[in-house]
């Protein structure tokens, strides 16, 4: 009788959670399957399968909108900001982390407090400063922006990450009198790998989705990132919603592909400063 | 490495890391500072005292504005909540549970563009959310959502929710994955029902996630707002879904009033200061 019931609410529970589930997934399926119809026919019949598939909204995205160039586009900015981002960031986790100098908790807190300053309030100045010198709709002033405010998340995770590593192993290569670049990369990198993973997904997957930065800083189109080009070229063309649910669907394999490899890491970082 | 030694790599270590946080976060602060108190359109700035902070107090936005942040403030407890039931739902680990925890956290790796602009492609006068209802006999129910202040709202909500759903759900997972199982099994023992065990053993130990939680949103509804302001209302009608953070966009960048806008990126900066100083307070108080 007992085991009966408890059957039943864990069937309750079940049918609960697939039903928030479908809720999570439908708009990705009708992103996906609206895209692949003409646009007479989705504003004839928004539900349902397409009657053909049609992928004249992709060709359109590639030959008339040059897709390829906005995903080469956002490839090279987002690589160019990871590399950035990571070598100005682990020198500095790893010192907060393990190496003992005067000053070192004071410039750990002026680190961490700047994580809580709002993008936004220093985005006039810095918009002007790049004008001035003529950064502006280059591709430096994105990448210089995302790497460098990327920097304090960056540290903070790294550095909590770090502290974890054996002192035993870094005092054998202190003995052995190891250079700090063979250090750094024969031991520091390698055991922190794990760690640069995980933030790099989260910078990487950010700076994708990013609207506002790119919007400010790029105005041609030929250097635009994807999710902008899509939030404002496909956007002129609001009635056609295919053609912008189309866009919207290229926009989002990426992250999704991403979050489908490296799942795992992305819940561990997640967590890590929920539990601290 | 020597102790004078490993000093001098420390700092060195540190140096490139904050040279461009001054350049690019440390002077554009204090640049933004002095200019909330001039009139500057980007190139001349003229010193106004305290008029731009007068004007925001006393022209009838700030009300609106704080209005509009307050509505999705108040949002914040809803997804609290959902977070918190489907987490214990899926706690129950029922067969499919690792497949619906990934399905939760999906929309959250999306850009607020994507689910902006998805959803206002739903709500639209002829599309999928009106021909449901239609189809489902409830007729009555369909409205213009995209023309309406209380739906637009409600759609802005409703993104909000769906990108937050996975992120409440693995934190307060990994919460409640912490519990030892002997706890339980004492209450138990101790003839404590499933509710009692929920209110005083589950709901305490998650004191920490829930506070991150709200924290981190409590935040993330006064500065992260913007993809899905800009692609789903564009701030309007007029200014009435429009937040702080989106305000101080269209004052710099589409009106061109930058001196106006600084000063609202120095109220901004307070009021996250404030919170960030609450949360100081709660987490020292947490940790005793």
């Amino acid at each position: 009788m007992k085991t009966a019931s408890r059957r039943m609410i864990r069937f309750l529970i079940f049918i609960v959670l697939a039903v928030i589930a479908f809720m999570a997934m439908y708009p990705l399926f009708y992103m996906a399957i609206s895209s692949m119809k003409p646009t007479i026919e989705y504003i004839k019949h928004p539900m349902g399968l397409p009657k053909t598939w049609y992928f004249d909204n992709f060709i359109a995205l590639i030959y008339r909108f040059s897709l390829v160039r906005l995903f080469g586009n956002t490839l090279v900015y987002v690589g160019l900001s990871l590399v950035a981002s990571l070598a100005l960031s682990i020198p500095a986790a790893y010192a907060f982390a393990k190496l003992k100098f005067k000053y070192r908790n004071g410039f750990y807190i002026i680190m961490i407090a700047t994580m809580t300053i709002p993008g936004i309030t220093f985005i006039i100045p810095n918009y002007l400063l790049m004008s001035k010198i003529g950064w502006t709709d280059h591709i430096i002033s994105v990448v210089t922006i995302w790497s460098v405010s990327a920097i304090p998340s960056t540290v903070f995770l790294l550095t909590s990450l770090m502290r974890a590593m054996p002192d035993e192993v870094l005092e054998a290569i202190k003995i052995d009198g190891a250079k700090y670049h063979q250090a750094m990369f024969k031991v520091i990198l390698p055991m922190s790998l794990p760690g640069v993973v995980t933030v790099s997904i989260f910078n990487a997957t950010n700076w994708w989705n990013d609207l506002l930065t790119p919007l400010i800083y790029l105005q041609s189109d030929g250097l635009k990132t994807v999710t902008v080009a899509v939030a404002t070229v496909l956007n002129r063309f609001s009635s056609d919603y295919p053609l912008l649910l189309s866009g919207l669907l290229l926009a989002s394999l990426p992250p999704i592909a991403i979050y489908i490899i490296f799942q795992s890491y992305i819940r561990k970082g997640l967590v890590i400063g929920a539990v601290k | 490495m020597g102790l004078k030694q490993e000093r001098w790599v420390g700092l060195f270590s540190l140096l490139p890391a904050f040279l461009l946080l001054a350049v690019f976060v440390g002077y554009p602060m204090f640049n933004t500072f002095f200019h909330s108190f001039t009139e500057w359109d980007g190139v001349t700035s003229t010193y106004v005292g305290w008029d731009n902070f007068k004007t925001i107090l006393s022209n009838g936005d700030l009300p609106l504005m704080l209005r509009n942040n307050l509505i999705f403030l108040l949002s914040v407890p809803g997804i609290l909540f959902i977070s918190l039931t489907v987490s214990v739902l899926l706690h129950e680990e029922v067969p499919g549970w690792r497949l619906f925890r990934s399905v939760y956290y999906l929309p959250a790796i999306l850009s607020s563009v994507v689910i902006g602009f998805l959803a206002k492609s739903m709500f639209t006068n002829k599309g999928i959310v009106n021909t449901l209802l239609e189809n489902a006999g409830l007729g009555a129910f369909t409205t213009d959502w995209l023309n309406t202040v209380p739906t637009e709202f409600m759609i802005l909500i409703l993104c909000f929710y769906w990108q937050t759903l996975g992120q409440g759900t693995l934190i307060f997972l990994s919460g409640l994955s912490s519990i030892s199982n002997e706890l339980f099994d004492a209450a138990k023992i101790d003839g404590a029902n499933w509710r009692q065990r929920l209110m005083y053993i589950v709901i305490p130990s998650l004191y920490p996630a829930i506070f991150y939680f709200t924290i981190v949103n409590v935040i993330y509804v006064f500065v992260g707002l913007f993809g899905l302001v800009y692609s789903i209302t564009g701030g309007g009608p007029g200014y009435e879904t429009t937040p702080i953070d989106y305000m101080i966009y269209i004052q710099a960048f589409r009106s061109g009033n930058m001196g106006y806008a600084s000063a609202l990126s120095v109220f901004l900066f307070f009021i996250v200061m404030f919170i960030t100083w609450i949360q100081l307070k709660i987490s020292k108080r947490l940790e005793q």
